[in-house]
């Protein structure tokens, strides 16, 4: 089916447009990006169960971005009445000419920047989903949770914990300008299974997640995703400490994306090259990488948690090549930064909802496949580890560090696994000697969406990353 | 949706107890590049959060569902989601607890709340006036500055009312030399600009900066004492936070109980928590918690011993505690000796990392370093790469506290903290 467009967003369009003509009347530029996303979280372990119609992503309200004289103003609000545009346009008028008062008198120039393109553009975005949160069967989901908490508990070894975690959102978002009325709708769904272990004298976690641009039909993986959480735990919990050094290792598809996300998803954020806040800017055409990584960026290059239609800025989607063979090819880019930088935005301008401003932001980060079976990879390393499931991550895009904390390492020696398991495992090192280091890359690309990604420590949105098995040298500690 | 309408509709729902938060928040913000203004932004916003609560099996469960209804929303749109709550919440299992009941005077009365112009005004003075040079700059910032006003209402008879300034500086420095060009991070949140500290701070870090310049790849040390500052001290601090919570308590996360030490044969020194009513200008300062207890000092771990639990309303009733609350604030008493002292005999002395994360179930430690100095006797040499690993269990009994404080926000800490036989991964051409 295909998930239906907002009513409500339908019903106050004509009052946002009086708005944006209001306003036309006194800036150069007036753009409106209003939400209206529905969604449903539900928590269930032995201990607790919970449910709440709130998502990371759920949201309803209005952004209002005007331009004037170079200067880029927003004003975000939730309580727009269509029916008393004139009233928002005041307030709107009365709060940022407060504060252009206040920088004029403290010597504060604008950071010049030219007014946006409108070209005439209508969109009616109405994506395909299996079922839509607003008409789940909350009883019953929460019932199948927690069962299989439950069981979670009553199989696994010196568990203290089985939550499971189910959260589908229905997206509705609709942006305008003088010439075009963009609108989508779309759903994507998220559920994990967190065991906790503790022997007394040690405590370990397992972690497993679902995610895709769906509905809660996606939560029929859970049985198959708990066994799996359930070998996890056990396997932290009986963990030895990796000995800090250099080794071969072999990412697994998550980590791999992981990898991805903090070595050129945020290296190439263009938003960063405006304030000269990354290496990326002096590499283009340029080699950071084997040749055989290929990586791909934008909401089109996978059909995950963030793979709209347009971003919050009302441009198009796209699939950006940014590694082409292990040579920078360009990066991602905002409304205004594409602007600043004189190129074309590549439709990944995000908000963390409408309270906050856009920034250029990830969608689904994603290397291309190699041609190496696992098993191949595996008899190809002397000593080393097999990295499986990313917990966190961090970028140094001035710098080019990286860290990635990953979940266990499995021990390979002469070619075998040995059954040894390290935990937990911290990955760092320079960025291109680790991409450089990739020498061989699974036939098989898996992509995953249930973490959030910042900027800085804030400014979550959805994002999603992943990759084939990947092989390559890296510090672990 | 009008609040007191919207609290009619929950007193008449057929519910057994429920409870709303109304939170109107006004935000002024500034982005600037270098010291150019990239954008202004205002963020005027009201929130209404609700949940509603059934009991059932004769009262021995109490199932709750809830969520945020927009302002916007119709009295017909209203009506239908807490209808829904009340559906969903038939079939949330959890063991009975009450709500938190009116405890002493009403607070209503929270004066006027600040104007975000003058603690604007104070940030863009502070990054105008560094002493930047040709090879240590301001790069970018961010500037939020505001309050909320919340009011938190339930069916017990609790109407309470707080404003909370809210304020924060993300700044990104730049230090070079020749082509060669790093930054540095700062995120600070406070309630209003506080000039000094946030100047203190912000030269702290221009010389963190020069010295990461200077630094050489982080020797494979194997194991070495490791003295945390700043934000990696704070995210140190919060695995004991965590750990007596009431949620993680009940949860099964935390082993800790109350009376017992949080090991046996301490060699350092013995942690003493306490949560605070107050900290002077922090973004944490409330009468009341989320769900309207009232806040106020308590010690929870006295001497390295567990003296109590605290949290919200559901957890801390499963663990009998009746008077409870979420803490806003926290201070962690000093240690016995000097930081010049503890800096003695050889340790790493972490300044900057990456993303520095403690977890507070499992107690593992790990960093990437971005900058620290290596002390061997007299000698100290700034490194940079590979990471520090460990776990806090192996950690507390020798761990050893400065003397001195350092406040970041909502949290007092020493502002020294020395933990031994860390793990340390050497940098990349280490």
């Amino acid at each position: 089916m295909k998930a239906p467009f907002s009513p409500y967003l339908s019903s106050i369009a004509p009052g946002l447009r009086r708005l944006c003509a209001l306003l036309e009347a006194h800036f150069d530029s007036v753009s409106i990006l209003s939400t209206d996303s529905r969604g449903f979280t539900l928590r269930a372990s032995p201990h607790a169960k919970s449910v709440s119609n709130q998502t990371m992503t759920t949201e309803r309200g209005t952004v209002v971005r005007v331009h004037r004289y170079g200067l880029y103003s927003e004003y975000s609000l939730n309580r727009f009445d269509p029916q008393r545009p004139e009233a928002c346009a005041d307030a709107i008028l009365r709060e940022l000419q407060a504060q252009l008062s206040l920088l004029q008198s403290s010597g504060v120039a604008p950071y010049d920047t030219p007014a946006p393109d409108d070209p005439p553009q209508t969109l009616l975005a109405e994506m395909e989903t299996g079922r839509l949160p607003e008409e789940e069967d909350l009883s019953a989901l929460i019932g199948r949770l927690s069962a299989l908490a439950e069981e979670g508990m009553h199989r696994g070894n010196h568990l203290v914990d089985c939550t499971l975690s189910a959260q589908s959102t229905h997206v509705c978002k609709l942006f305008l300008t003088k010439n075009r009325d963009l609108r989508q709708s779309y759903v994507y769904s998220e559920g994990s299974v967190m065991t906790v272990a503790s022997d007394g004298e040690k405590s370990g976690m397992g972690y497993r997640g679902l995610s895709g641009r769906c509905g809660p039909e996606l939560f029929d993986g859970f049985p198959a995703a708990l066994e799996e959480a359930l070998k996890d735990a056990a396997d932290v919990l009986s963990a030895e400490r990796v000995v800090p050094g250099e080794y071969e290792i072999i990412a697994d598809p998550e980590v791999a994306g992981l990898i991805a996300h903090e070595a050129f998803g945020h290296g190439v954020e263009m938003d960063m090259f405006v304030k000269n806040r990354a290496l990326g800017a002096d590499y283009i055409g340029k080699r950071v990488g084997s040749d055989l990584v290929t990586m791909h960026e934008g909401a089109l290059a996978a059909c995950e948690v963030s793979s709209y239609a347009f971003d919050d800025e009302g441009n198009p989607a796209g699939d950006v090549v940014e590694i082409d063979h292990g040579i920078l090819k360009t990066g991602i880019c905002d409304a205004l930064s594409a602007l600043r930088l004189g190129v074309a935005p590549t439709g990944n301008g995000k908000r963390e909802n409408f309270e906050h401003k856009a920034y250029t932001r990830m969608t689904n980060t994603v290397f291309e496949a190699g041609d190496s079976t696992l098993e191949e990879m595996i008899a190809s390393v002397r000593h080393g580890y097999l990295l499986r499931g990313s917990e966190s991550g961090m970028e140094d895009p001035k710098h080019w560090g990286i860290q990635c904390i990953v979940s266990c390492g499995y021990e390979i020696r002469d070619g075998r696994l040995t059954g040894k398991v390290v935990a937990p495992v911290v990955l760092t090192g320079y960025v291109p000697d680790l991409l450089g280091s990739v020498s061989m890359l699974g036939k098989q690309v898996s992509v995953f969406g249930t973490g959030g990604c910042g900027k800085g420590t804030k400014e979550w949105v959805k994002v999603s990353d992943g990759g084939p098995y990947l092989k390559a040298r890296a510090i672990l500690g | 949706m009008n609040t007191e309408r919207l609290i009619e509709l929950l007193k008449s729902c057929g519910a057994d107890a429920w409870e709303l938060t109304c939170d109107d928040a006004d935000i002024w913000e500034f982005y600037f590049i270098r010291h150019a203004l990239d954008q202004n932004r205002v963020r005027s916003t009201r929130h209404l959060g609700v949940r509603v609560y059934r009991r059932f099996e004769d009262g021995k469960y109490l199932g709750s569902a809830g969520g945020e209804i927009p302002p916007t929303a119709t009295e017909a749109d209203a009506s239908a989601a807490i209808g829904g709550f009340l559906s969903a919440a038939a079939f949330v299992r959890n063991p009975a607890y009450t709500l938190n009941a009116p405890a002493g005077e009403v607070l209503s009365d929270v004066g006027a709340a600040p104007d975000p112009a003058e603690s604007a005004k104070a940030f863009m003075e502070v990054l105008r006036s560094l002493p930047e040079t040709q090879t240590e700059r301001v790069n970018s910032y961010e500037i939020f500055t505001g309050s909320h006003r919340v009011r938190y209402i339930n069916s017990e008879g609790v109407d309470v009312t707080a404003l909370r300034p809210s304020s924060m500086a993300e700044v990104v420095l730049n230090a070079s030399r020749g082509a060669h060009e790093i930054e540095v991070y700062r995120k600070l949140t406070c309630g209003t600009c506080d000039k000094a500290a946030l100047c203190k701070a912000l030269e702290a870090a221009l010389r963190t900066g020069r010295d990461r310049l200077a630094a050489v790849p982080t020797p494979a040390l194997g194991t070495c004492d490791v003295l945390f500052s700043g934000t990696a001290a704070a995210e140190l601090y919060g695995y004991f936070i965590s750990r007596v919570n009431a949620a993680f308590k009940v949860r099964g996360y935390s082993d800790w109980e109350t009376g017992k030490p949080l090991c046996e044969s301490v060699r350092g020194d013995r942690v003493t928590l306490k949560a605070l009513a107050f900290l002077p200008n922090s973004s944490r300062n409330t009468p009341f918690d989320a769900e309207g207890a009232p806040v106020r000092d308590a010690l929870l771990i006295g001497d390295g011993t567990v003296r109590r639990f605290v949290g919200n309303r559901q957890f801390s009733c499963y663990l009998g505690l009746a008077d409870s609350f979420q803490p806003g604030n926290y201070a962690v008493s000093g240690g016995s000796e000097s930081a010049e002292a503890l800096r003695t005999g050889t340790c790493l002395e972490a300044v900057d990392f990456s993303d520095f994360q403690a977890d507070p179930v499992t107690g593992d430690i790990a960093g990437e370093i971005r900058l620290a100095y290596l002390r061997e006797g007299g000698k100290v040499t700034p490194v940079t790469g590979g990471s520090v690993s460990g776990n806090m269990r192996d950690f507390i009994p020798s761990l050893r506290m400065s003397r001195e404080l350092w406040q970041q926000d909502n949290l007092l800490l020493p502002a020294l903290t020395r933990l031994s036989g860390v793990h340390i991964a050497g940098g990349a051409g280490a």
